[in-house]
């Protein structure tokens, strides 16, 4: 039992030794002088993307996105149901296919009602 | 077909919910004389005809003797969630009652009925779920729709109710997850049954059943409004809008004791740690009964001394949960008890918070200062709320009474003498302050002459409210047959 917890302690310290080692020896590295330090501010940049990052992050975003946000999750989620559905539908038959038709009838029920109170609008 | 007929109430307001939701929709395009027919009398009367509908279902249910468990033994109809499935088709028809006049002029009416219609479904599934899963999904439908609902005003203090509600209730929600993953870790099942099996033989487990019992007791004390978990009561129950105050102290807390009751008697109920969580029990017990009554003592605001006053009142309730662990008999006694205690709060409090909601509505406070001779302004409505705070205290011949008769008793026989004196003291101070607003309305000089009439709707939900309170009072047995029923479910 616990040895086979052993493979998993292995990668922990691994997984510690890792980034600290690279952090510890690139500081050892510049303290002894052994790799030059020329900092500017294109390297001190939050992303190497090569595009410039501009402005603060607290910038503010229409809220409205958050309704198109909610929407998507819950189809999101729909589909995750339907899949295992999908690959079962020969075993659940008919009782099966019932009840996703009334899961995504209700899910319908949501869907209209958003549109009729005009979410899917960008006004 | 079978499972569906089993959760016919809760899926039958469900229903009418996404119906309302729909109607709504729709019902710009019917022109504006129609529409305002729909707005007026259409939303309220669809949503009373859910409520009613559901509370036939469950009579039916009870009638017929239609009971068994469904979708895989997750959920169950026995007695107990038969007896709560009528006491939650009750309360939403009360609630539905109390808000029509309320919400006037409000444009979102149709989502409220809906949302109130999806929560109480949630209370049924929630007093029928044998399955942590089951469980925390009812857990969340009802919760996240009182959410909502608690801040439906928009207006500053419902916007704070509402975030207060939602963040403390997304903790309890993690600590309730926190102690079913300890439940499933420790039994290897996440069924009730399953989880029985495990707590019976599992001696040398005793810690890890111990410390998921506190979690839950944690998660679900939320619910209940017990004292440590009562820090949101006061200030949602001010803030929400009233009739949701008096669904959130009826139908959320006794939903809370229902699952409390599965969980802790069917899952935890035997082996060796049943004496750990009474004792548990019985100390929250004492805890919020002592500092519900206490700060309800300064209160001047009625509906946050009706929010201590519900923790006192939660802190009565545990008193039948901690007399359960005693032994066999007992389980009837104390969980009878609990039950008992549940209806008659029900009509108790529904009571008092149509009158309050009737008053206020009327001379715009909350003020208990404006309360003063109000039996001059309004004869029956003081006679009502009277009838419902002696009822809260514990006087003959009102229900409230019975129930804390029922409790004490449940409690000495379970050899808890000192939590049933605890119980007696608490019932002696808070005489004081419910008693004094009887004074108040008694004694005095009333604010402005202006008489003080209540709507017809809401008059007849108090006059129900308080014929209720008086039948249970006077002739409990009925109820109480169907309590130590209810409370047989289990063993």
């Amino acid at each position: 039992m616990l040895s086979e917890w052993g493979h998993v302690g292995f990668l922990l310290v691994l997984a510690i030794i890792f980034p600290l080692g690279g952090v510890v020896t690139s500081w050892l590295f510049s303290r002894l002088r052994l790799r030059p330090d020329r900092p500017n501010p294109v390297k001190e940049d939050t992303y190497e993307c090569g595009i410039p990052t501009e402005g603060p992050a607290w910038v503010q975003f229409n809220f409205r996105y958050y309704i198109f946000a909610l929407l998507f999750v819950i189809f999101d989620v729909e589909a995750v149901f339907l899949f295992p559905w999908a690959t079962s539908l020969e075993r659940v038959a008919v009782a099966g296919f019932i009840e996703v038709l009334t899961f995504v009838l209700v899910l319908l029920i949501g869907l209209i009602y958003a549109w009729r109170k005009r979410a899917l609008e960008w006004l | 077909m079978e499972n569906v007929n089993l959760i016919g109430p809760q899926l039958l307001l469900m229903a009418v919910g996404g119906l309302l939701l729909i109607c709504d929709a729709f019902a710009g395009l019917l022109g504006a004389r129609r529409w305002m027919a729909w707005y007026v009398v259409g939303t309220p009367g669809l949503a009373l005809l859910g409520g009613l509908g559901s509370l036939l279902w469950a009579v039916a249910h009870a009638a017929t003797d239609t009971r068994g468990s469904a979708f895989f033994d997750t959920y169950v109809l026995d007695d107990f969630s038969l007896f709560f499935a009528v006491l939650f088709a009750g309360v939403v028809i009360a609630v539905v009652l109390f808000s029509v006049d309320y919400l006037r002029g409000n444009r979102h009416q149709a989502e409220y009925y809906a949302l109130v219609l999806a929560s109480a479904a949630g209370l049924m599934f929630l007093a029928g779920a044998r399955d942590l899963i089951a469980i925390f999904v009812a857990l969340e439908l009802t919760s996240i729709c009182q959410f909502i609902l608690a801040g439906f005003l928009k207006d500053d203090r419902s916007s704070e109710a509402g975030i207060k509600y939602l963040l403390l209730g997304a903790v309890a929600a993690a600590l309730t997850l926190y102690g079913m993953a300890l439940l499933f870790g420790l039994s290897g099942s996440t069924s009730l049954e399953g989880i029985a099996r495990a707590a019976a033989e599992a001696d040398d487990q005793r810690l890890g059943f111990v410390l998921a019992s506190v979690l839950l007791a944690a998660g679900l004390g939320f619910k209940m409004a017990i004292v440590p978990f009562q820090m949101w009561v006061p200030d949602v129950y001010q803030g929400a809008p009233t009739p949701v105050t008096g669904y959130l102290s009826v139908g959320s807390k006794a939903a809370g004791f229902a699952v409390a009751a599965r969980v802790f008697v069917e899952g935890l109920g035997q082996g060796a740690i049943a004496p750990d969580w009474a004792t548990m029990f019985a100390v929250l017990s004492v805890l919020s009964m002592t500092l519900g009554n206490v700060v309800a003592l300064v209160q001047n605001d009625i509906k946050r001394l009706l929010g201590y006053s519900s923790i006192a009142q939660a802190g009565y309730f545990l008193i039948g949960l901690a007399a359960v662990a005693a032994g066999e008999p007992q389980v009837e006694l104390g969980l009878g008890g609990l039950l008992f205690f549940a209806a008659s709060y029900a009509f108790t409090n529904l009571g008092a918070f149509a009158c309050v909601i009737a008053i206020s509505q009327r001379i715009r406070s909350d003020s208990i200062a404006d309360y003063t001779g109000m039996a001059r302004r309004s004869p029956l409505l003081a006679l009502a709320l009277t009838l419902c705070l002696v009822s809260l205290t514990g006087i003959p011949p009102t229900a409230g009474f019975v129930a804390k008769l029922y409790i004490f008793n449940a409690a000495v026989q379970a050899d808890l003498v000192w939590l049933a004196i605890a119980g007696v003291i608490n019932s002696v101070i808070s005489a004081y302050y419910y008693l004094r607003i009887v004074l108040n309305m008694y004694v005095g000089e009333p604010v402005s002459p202006e008489p003080v009439r209540p709507t017809p709707l809401l008059a007849v939900a108090t006059a129900a409210a308080v014929a209720g309170l008086l039948v249970l009072g006077v002739f409990p047995f009925p109820v109480i047959d169907a309590a130590e029923a209810a409370a047989r479910a289990f063993s």
